[in-house]
């Protein structure tokens, strides 16, 4: 598994060196996942150390991603007060969102036909 | 009792020297969030890790650790998020088949549906007045957490607010899809599953997983496509509109 983990950091690193470098305005880990990704297509399989330590990562997210939730309850004020707008452009915003993708996928025929061919 | 006062204070002090204490109670706080949740019966409306997080809120007003102390040691932790963003590389590559077979109708619908889901919200925002900085703070909001962190941070939002943010969209997203899906006629799993991954990223695809494992791999399919387009094409969108 700590073979693996150095497997991720690595990529992590070479990602964020290609944003660094190239100034991208793509942050290193996404840039690093995208070549951890091109790379197994290339290799065509995952090791079992990658395939443990990702897993672990992965079902831990949600875990890692709480100190950035708790500061929403430690905000400033002028964050606050915009809390109402926030919330309205967020909650009409995603039901627009939703509609529409239902819209686009329904509209989008082939897709259904060839997602049933897939079954 | 000043005394005691004042010994409590040098103690907290002390024990906030490492992140110790503050790794420690995140991870008592995720525990005791996660048995309130199955407790309450799993509430679609209201995730696990927002329960976790006003526990952990709690116990730090409880203890009267300040959030910048709080975050200081915790950064311990968030440092593990990049590593796991190029973990997501490798379901990501496991659902390549699924994306192979549909990849012209996907091609078609997600760039759309991403930039949609960005879209409203930042349009409405703006309209309802809300500053630049809320703006882009909500800009990311379709976008799984560890992806969104990246591009809040190129495109100069508050992380708390994005937090946020995700939040509200995730569990609005649930909300939606179940309210919508049966008046739409629309039964067919792997699209619902697709649309709650595009829309609400990881407390989507959770609730897609609860339907059916189909639901499910098609939400992440959505979630990962989503999060890969919007970090590419958002911060890119962000600096022309503001030069």
């Amino acid at each position: 598994m700590l073979r693996g983990f150095l497997s991720l950091t690595l990529f992590l690193l070479i990602g964020e060196s290609i944003s660094f470098l190239l100034e991208l305005p793509v942050n290193g880990g996404v840039v690093g996942m995208l070549l951890l990704t091109l790379w197994l297509m290339i290799t065509g399989h995952i090791d079992a150390d990658l395939a443990a330590a990702s897993q672990k990562l992965i079902s831990a997210l949600v875990f890692l991603i709480m100190p950035g939730i708790v500061g929403v309850f430690f905000l400033s004020e002028e964050f606050t007060a915009q809390w109402t707008t926030v919330g309205i452009a967020l909650i009409l915003g995603t039901l627009l969102s939703v509609l529409t993708t239902f819209g686009l996928m329904r509209r989008c025929t082939p897709i259904e036909k060839n997602i049933k061919d897939n079954e | 009792m000043n005394e005691a006062a004042e010994r409590y204070h040098d103690l907290l002090f002390h024990l906030l020297d490492t992140p110790v204490l503050a790794i420690t109670l995140s991870l008592a706080a995720y525990f005791a969030g996660s048995a309130v949740f199955r407790l309450l019966r799993q509430p679609a409306w209201c995730p696990a890790v927002l329960l976790a997080a006003s526990l952990l809120a709690a116990m730090l007003a409880l203890f009267s650790i300040s959030y910048e102390d709080y975050s200081r040691g915790a950064s311990w932790l968030t440092v593990l998020l990049g590593p796991a963003t190029v973990a997501l590389g490798v379901p990501l590559y496991q659902q390549l088949h699924h994306i192979r077979a549909v990849w012209r109708q996907i091609l078609i619908t997600l760039p759309l549906a991403a930039t949609f889901a960005a879209l409203y919200a930042v349009m409405l925002a703006k309209w309802l007045g809300a500053t630049p900085e809320v703006v882009a703070s909500i800009a990311p909001k379709s976008v799984t957490a560890p992806i969104a962190l990246g591009i809040t941070e190129q495109i100069g939002g508050s992380v708390s607010m994005m937090m946020g943010g995700l939040l509200i969209t995730g569990a609005a997203t649930v909300f939606f899809v179940e309210l919508l899906a049966p008046r739409l006629n629309i039964k067919d799993e792997r699209i619902i599953g697709f649309v709650l991954g595009i829309n609400g990223h990881a407390i989507g695809t959770v609730r897609a997983f609860e339907i059916s494992e189909i639901a499910g791999a098609f939400a992440s399919l959505g979630m990962s496509l989503t999060g890969v387009f919007t970090a590419i094409w958002l911060p890119f969108v962000w600096t022309i509109l503001k030069l």
